[in-house]
């Protein structure tokens, strides 16, 4: 017990040597060596140069991998991620599963392409090409790999392809990330709707959703929300705010942390208030799938019928717990 | 290996003990964001540089539009069609003059004005004339809209000319080349040029700026050769009574498009955005008052001056290669 307690106080003294010393960004002293765009934020010209520069040599490796997405009725924009021609863009530009749509490339050239699934929480969605190949293709982000602060830049068609503009580059920063949603100061406008957001290192972090009322803080799908229900967005559907109605319900509300979903709320009178899951535990697993996002369980939980049963675990108190519950009826909309 | 273990720990601490202190941690705060007020310092002294070169243009003690002190004499280049009608320039410094126009130039839209009691030799831009260097992805800077410091942005697209647009009434006439008199209003756009200047539905249309009109086709040539913001004059008739109405002109899009979410979402535009020879495109953060101001590279040099906001995301400058052969002539011309 005593040299529990002696170590304890051993290893406090550290943390306030390693505190003193971390040059990072934490303290709002960048090391000298960090790269200029990986810093809390430019301390000189040659900061803003090396940014510059950057931001040169990764938009001249994706510039060929976006494309302006055209539908019936508008325009909107995308990003090409495999040599296939698979297309990430936003629910709203492709709005149903199946439809045919075209695809302009930079230099004007107009290839078919069909709409596949995605998701109006976030509002991912995807599209495929459908002849020719194989096509230049932008890499995608990590899970979890974009933080708030980080630059990154925008690219797409605002108000529809303009042959003799070409695309709109935005340079920017990633102000707030926050479930299926992230927010930056890069400038967007209607047509840049499904354009990739990059960060400096040349891969895909986001797709432009909506604008704000405050034109530099707008809205962007979160890369994770594609890597996390990839199959669903590929294969089945889109998932739409109507669609989750007649679905199964469990009457939980939670926020994406890293430990899990961190459970808010409970409804009461819904399968989960009765389940033991409460305030503050955080959800895993369903059927032993792992729960990364918030949407993941709204597209399992809503792809079951109602009375369905499924397998939750979840963290009480530092404590797995596993518990088997019947899926209820999401109540009817007012 | 014990102590990397702890390490790793303490640092995640640490962090914590910070999320405890800011409790907004998950968001940027504005003065890291590309225009908030950490970025300035990081231009070290080109930042007054740059805002010394940089004055706001005042009529009736409002400010209509930015300039830039292009001559050690006093003289500042600016944005005509913005700038008309100004008295007073007012510098970062603080220092309120009287101006006075000295030349003006259609084609570009600028115009050159002067300090008129000055004695002293003034601070004036050093250009860039290569717009093969002025690519894509470069930083391009500027003066905020009240001169206290610079904001930031990128070249953001091709450079390219923009072609004339031409005025538009917002109406649209019943198709004739027949002898009856005077050509039909068959609708009136809401809130359009037209609709301003008191056209109606049903109204004939019997002369234009003097000249009698017998087929739609004469309408659109006379109109066509007019730009946003002129005046047009109709002699019209109505319930059998003739009168006459002045119409100023519009935008085509702003007259099409009045319930177009995008320009709904964008603010003021500027009047005049259209028939350009050549221009840059950044997404500097401007409003429409800071047309006629330059831009800058980050070594200081002028590379272009701000002529017309077109949205939120696009904004157009004409490239120095365009504005000196102008200024030049216009320096000669002057004692």
């Amino acid at each position: 017990m005593n040299k529990a307690q002696g170590s304890t106080a051993y290893h406090w003294f550290l943390l306030f040597i390693l505190a003193a010393l971390a040059p990072n960004k934490l303290w709002g002293i960048d090391a000298s060596n960090t790269e200029p765009w990986n810093k809390r934020i430019p301390h000189s010209i040659d900061d803003l140069l090396g940014i510059q520069k950057q931001l040169h040599e990764q938009l001249s490796e994706v510039r060929e991998t976006v494309v302006s997405v055209e539908a019936i009725e508008g325009a909107g924009s995308g990003v090409i991620v495999s040599p296939e021609g698979l297309i990430l863009t936003a629910a709203h530009v492709i709005e149903e599963r199946g439809r045919e749509m075209t695809v302009v490339f930079p230099d004007g050239n107009k290839v078919k392409a069909i709409s596949l699934g995605g998701s109006e929480l976030s509002d991912a969605g995807m599209l495929k090409i459908t002849e020719g190949g194989p096509w230049p293709h932008a890499t995608m982000a990590l899970a979890n790999k974009s933080v708030v602060g980080d630059w990154c830049f925008a690219l797409g068609h605002p108000s529809g392809f303009d042959n003799e503009r070409g695309m709109v580059l935005r340079l920017g920063r990633l102000i707030r990330k926050k479930d299926e949603t992230i927010q930056t100061d890069c400038r967007l406008l209607g047509g840049d709707s499904g354009g990739p957001l990059f960060s400096l290192s040349g891969e895909v972090i986001g797709i432009h959703s909506r604008i704000s009322q405050n034109s530099d803080e707008n809205f962007h799908t979160p890369i994770e929300s594609f890597l996390s229900n990839w199959n669903y967005f590929l294969e089945e559907d889109i998932l739409t705010y109507g669609s989750l109605q007649g679905g199964g319900f469990l009457g939980v509300s939670c926020e994406e942390a890293s430990k899990g979903l961190e459970v808010l709320e409970l409804i009461p009178g819904t399968p989960a208030e009765s389940s033991g899951i409460r305030p503050g535990d955080f959800l895993l697993r369903l059927n032993d799938t792992p729960l990364d996002t918030r949407e993941k369980l709204t597209i399992l939980i809503s792809r079951q019928p109602p009375g369905s049963m499924v397998i939750i675990d979840y963290l009480h108190k530092g404590r797995e717990i596993s518990v088997r519950l019947t899926l209820g009826e999401r109540p009817a909309k007012e | 290996m014990n102590f990397l273990k702890w390490s790793c720990f303490l640092v995640f601490f640490s962090f914590k003990g910070l999320l405890a202190t800011s409790p907004d941690f998950d968001v940027l705060d504005t003065s890291h964001r590309i225009n908030g007020s950490l970025m300035n310092e990081a231009t070290g002294k080109k930042r007054a540089e740059v805002l010394d070169l940089l004055w706001g243009l005042y009529r009736n003690d409002k400010l209509i539009s930015h300039g830039i002190m292009v001559n050690p004499k006093g003289y500042l280049l600016s944005k005509a069609s913005s700038s008309m009608g100004a008295r007073y320039a007012m510098s970062y410094s603080g220092k309120y003059l009287p101006i006075r126009i000295r030349k003006r130039d259609e084609k570009t839209d600028l115009a050159l004005w002067q300090i008129t009691d000055s004695s002293k030799l003034w601070p004036f831009a050093e250009w860039h004339n290569d717009l093969n260097k002025t690519k894509i992805g470069n930083w391009a800077i500027s003066g905020n809209k009240d001169l206290s410091g610079l904001t930031f942005g990128v070249i953001s697209a091709k450079s390219r000319s923009i072609g004339r647009e031409g005025g538009v009434m917002g109406v649209i006439l019943e198709e004739s080349n027949s002898s009856t008199k005077g050509i039909k209003v068959l609708e009136v756009l809401p809130h359009a040029a037209g609709d301003r200047g008191g056209l109606k539905v049903m109204d004939r249309i019997i002369r234009v700026d003097g000249r009698t009109v017998r087929t739609t086709e004469q309408i659109y040539e006379i109109v066509k050769k007019k730009d946003p913001g002129d005046l047009l004059t109709l002699s019209i008739q109505r319930r059998k009574k003739e009168s006459l109405l002045r119409i100023t002109l519009g935008h085509r899009e702003v007259a099409f498009d009045m319930f177009n979410r995008n320009l709904l979402m964008s603010g003021p535009v500027s009047k005049r955005k259209d028939n350009f020879p050549m221009i840059l495109q950044h997404d500097l953060p401007l409003f429409k008052e800071m047309m006629g101001g330059g831009i800058f590279d980050l070594n200081g040099y002028c590379i272009g001056i701000n002529i017309a906001r077109i949205d939120r995301v696009t904004s157009y400058a004409l490239p120095t290669p365009v504005v000196l052969p102008v200024l030049n002539q216009w320096i000669k011309e002057l004692p």
